[in-house]
Parts: structure tokens; sequence; C-alpha cells
């Protein structure tokens, strides 16, 4: 639905700076994409140039085979900008009304009345922006990303702000987005937000990919940490793909959770005793790829 | 789109109300004047001479020169940050992610400001005339409104799709087109190429077609017709112009 080949942007005259460099990246229907990454990695620049806000200096964007500013004027995109400085002179409902407006249908009323309740607004429709709180700005620009039910959603640190109620009812919105097909790209700093969302999760490092990892789902494919009491020299025999992290812990490769239950009494059948089986987090994942950076 | 409007009226509310204080000014000075020296229903300038001699009547005469610059410091008020605003603060991309036509947006809020520019002026330029002269301004008035509106308004507007700052560096425009108008007339630039002299006549503000408005208005003639064609071409190149630049800029 959304696919990026081989783009890159530079800003500045040369040399200046190569905010993305040859990033190929689709992101299919119905799937959330992660982009994580430390500050200045790009993840904001990819995001503008996957809309077509900002231009590749070489490569090609395309949401639905279309370039993406001519898909906007077709049909509405959900963004939440990482920065946005909302009129803060506007009224929350108005605001709301104003963008939904902005696509010339008639049911202006109705969509705002849907988001507003969704991100808990009812109270706060005539508030002016700038009285509200950060957390409070920020539903609001969910809540305007979400207007349209879009089919594309791009998020640039949408979590910023929010109180863990309203990650989890985004985290809700974004599952629902999901299963009606839609496509989103979601960057943030926050690992554990991305390992609960995410279908994969592209790490980007000064501008390109530096690997993809797919996040643990409970009973599906993964990497698990294994700490042992005895038998650690017979997990390789049991599980083959062995990584030793400490004394007694390993990380482990499995299918899923049936080859994980096999491995493990295959193990324990030769004098394995077993402390402590955990799947590997998103944080765990990453690290390898950003080893020896230090 | 009546909510836009609604809202963009919201957003200029209080640049309308500044541009009143600032007309108010000139208002309350030929008020006075014409308090303390009225004669046969007009200000009468013996009689302010009589009371505070040159300065007095060289500062009446200054306020109502700088009255008469009224529509163009509206036009750039009003117009300042049209497009530059919104994408400095990111609002810019969100229109574009979800509007339709993000351009006509932009285009409504800029025929706004224009209006609003000339609407404040048609309101302060005559009531100036009234309390000073005793009566109201002919057509000329309004001609010579809307030609600054046009030229400075559109200036504006087009630089918004520039840069920021797009107000100043109008202004800074319509200043160096009065200099170099000037230098024009007095034959000071003859020895200079014809080719980019030309061009810098015709890229700054049309001094000459907005003076001759201006000249039509003092002397109560007719309103130069072509003066005002050219200041209303001079706004359309730069509002199509900044049309193109808008819809290909990044964001």
């Amino acid at each position: 639905m959304i696919r990026l080949e081989r783009v890159s942007r530079r800003f500045g005259r040369r040399p200046g700076i190569e905010a993305v460099r040859d990033v190929s990246l689709a992101v299919r229907a119905g799937e959330v994409c992660g982009i994580a990454g430390p500050n200045g990695a790009g993840k904001s620049t990819l995001l503008a140039l996957a809309l077509g806000f900002l231009r590749p200096t070489r490569g090609d964007v395309r949401i639905l085979d279309e370039r993406p500013r001519d898909f906007l004027r077709r049909e509405a995109v959900g963004y939440v900008p990482e920065r946005v400085q909302l009129p803060t002179r506007w009224r929350v409902g108005d605001l709301l009304r104003a963008l939904a407006a902005a696509r010339g249908r008639a049911d202006v009323d109705d969509r705002a009345g849907r988001v507003l309740a969704a991100m808990g607004l009812e109270e706060s429709v005539e508030r002016r922006i700038g009285e509200l709180s950060r957390g409070l700005q920020q539903r609001v620009a969910i809540a305007q990303a979400l207007l349209d039910q879009p089919r594309v959603l791009v998020l640039d640190e949408p979590t910023e702000g929010l109180d863990p109620v309203w990650r989890l009812r985004l985290r809700a919105a974004l599952a629902e987005r999901r299963a009606a097909g839609a496509a989103v790209l979601l960057a943030s700093h926050d690992l554990g937000e991305l390992e609960r969302s995410a279908d994969r999760v592209v790490l980007l490092e000064r501008g390109a990919i530096r690997s993809e990892v797919v996040p643990h789902t409970p009973g599906g494919p993964g990497r698990y940490r294994v700490r042992v009491r005895a038998g650690g020299e017979h997990l390789e025999s049991a599980f083959g793909d062995v990584r030793a992290i400490g004394a007694h812990e390993f990380e482990v490769a499995v299918g899923d959770a049936a080859d994980l239950s096999a491995r493990l009494a295959a193990w324990l059948e030769l004098g394995g005793v077993v402390d402590s089986v955990q799947p590997l987090g998103l944080e765990e994942l990453v690290r390898p790829a950003f080893e020896g950076d230090a | 789109m009546w909510i836009w409007l609604r809202l963009e009226l919201q957003r200029l509310l209080p640049r309308m109300l500044g541009l009143l204080a600032f007309g108010g000014i000139f208002m309350a000075a030929a008020a006075t004047a014409r308090l303390f020296a009225a004669s046969d229903g007009h200000v009468e300038f013996d009689r302010l001479m009589g009371i505070g001699g040159y300065p007095l009547v060289s500062a009446l005469l200054l306020s109502g020169w700088l009255v008469g610059r009224f529509p163009l410091v509206a036009a750039l008020v009003l117009a300042a940050g049209v497009f530059s605003g919104d994408r400095e603060s990111g609002f810019a991309r969100l229109i574009a992610a979800r509007a339709r036509a993000p351009l006509l947006l932009f285009a409504l809020r800029a025929a706004l400001a224009l209006l609003l520019a000339a609407a404040l002026s048609a309101l302060v330029l005559p009531a100036f005339d009234m309390l000073m002269l005793g009566r109201l301004p002919g057509p000329q008035l309004f001609a010579l409104v809307t030609g600054y509106v046009l030229v400075f308004g559109a200036l504006t507007v087009l630089l918004s799709t520039l840069t920021r700052g797009d107000a100043w560096i109008a202004l800074f425009a319509g200043i160096a087109a009065v200099v170099w108008h000037a230098l024009l007339r007095a034959g000071a630039l003859r020895g200079g190429a014809p080719g980019p002299r030309g061009l810098l006549t015709a890229l700054l503000p049309p001094q000459g077609a907005l003076a001759q408005l201006e000249t039509a208005f003092a002397a109560d003639e007719a309103v130069p017709g072509f003066a005002l064609l050219y200041c209303a071409t001079y706004a359309a190149l730069a509002l199509v112009i900044a049309g193109v630049v808008a819809a290909r800029r990044e964001l």
C-alpha cells in the first residue's frame, strides 16, 4: 500500500546531510510497520517522504501506486506529526469540524462527533486548544487523524504525552484500523509501544535501515531467553540456534509454542534444569543491531 | 467552507482590532484638529498655524500622508504569514493530509485577508477625510485602496509561499520601489543597462501606477484606469505564481 523504493533525501548543499539513505520499505494493507531508531535517525523525514511533504533526492514513493500528493488529493490520510502547533485560539470542536469539512463531505458533525467520543474529548469540545494540556492536545491530534477512518495512517510519536490509559486506547484504535485493512506507519522512540502495536519494526540508523525485527507474538515464532540451573551445554543439541548471553542465560530461536515445548522437553531429557523461559522483548531484539556502536 | 471562513476571521480578529486602533490614532488627531480649528465644516490650516505654528501643521500633514498608507499597512498585516505561518507550525501538513483541495483553502484565506484590508481601509480613510475635509472622498479613494491592497496583499501572499518574514520583505520592496521610482523619474538611471533596469522595475511593486492613483485622488481627477489595471495585473501574476509555488513546494 505504501511503497518506498531506494529513497534518499539530502538536506542542504553538497555535501549537506543525507537524512534518509537508500531506504526501501513496503507497508501492506492491514499491517502496522514500526519505525525505531535513535534521535536524528531520519524517522520523521522518512514519514514526511512517505506522504510527499518532502520530495526524495533519489528513489520513488508510492501510495497505492500513486504519487503521495496525488493520493492525498483523492483520499485523506491519517497523519499525526511529531511536532505541530495546532491553532491555539481555535476550539477543539471547531478544529475537528474544519478538518472534517476540508474533505468536502457533508457529514461533518457526525465524523467530528465520532472521533471526539473515541478520544474522550466530548468535555473539551468548547475549550480552546491553547488551554489544553499536552496530553489532551495529543489526543486532539490523534482524533483528527482518525476523522475519515483512513486506509493509510502515518503516525509520528503518537504516544508522546499520552497517559497509560490513552496509550491503551490508541493501541485499540490502531488495532481496529489494522483489522479494517489500513496500512499504518508508526514511528516511535517507545520500543515497548512498538512491540505491542507493530507487526514488524524497521530500525533506522543515520538514515539507513539497519535491520528489521518482528516483535514476539504469544504462541508465535520468536526468540526466547532461557535461564538454566544445569545442562546449558546441551541446549545447542536441543535447540540448534543458541546464543550465550551470560553464564546461565541463553537466547534460543523457536518456530512456535509447540516447537518451544518439544525442544524444552528434549533438553530436559538430556539433564537440563530450567530456571525461567521468557520471550525476548523488542529492546533485546534490537540490541544486537546496535552492538559494536558503543 | 463556512467554518474555515469563520475560523480565519477569528484568527485575524486581533490583527483587525490592532489596525482599527492604529487608524484610531489618526482619527483622534483629525478630531482634535477639527475641535480646535474647524471652519466652514473642515479643518482650517490657518487656524492651526495660529495655534501651534509650523510644527502642528506639519504634524497634521504627516498624519494625512501616513493614514494614506493605511491600505498598504492593512494588506501587509492581514496577509502576513498566510502560508508561511502554517508551514512553520506544521499545520500546513495536517491540511495537506486531509484537504481535498489545500490550495483552495489557502486561496480562500488570502482572498479574505485582502478583502478585509480593503474593507478596513474603506472605513478608516473616508472617516479621516470626513473629519479633516468635511466631505466624503470620491471614487478615486477606492481605486487607490484597491491598488494598494491588491499590490501589497498579493506580494505578501507570494512571499509567504517562498519564505518567512513575508510582510517585512514586502514592506522593504515597497520602500525600494519608492526609491527606484524616484531615481527613474529623476533620470538618474539612464546610464544603466535597460534589461536589468526594466526587469527590476517590473518586479518591484508598481510605484508609478500607485503614484498615478494617488495623484488622481489628491487632485480629484478621474481614476486612471490603466494604472489600476496595471496594479491588478501585477497582483494577479503574483497570486498565480503564489498558487503554483504553494502547490509544488515542500511542506
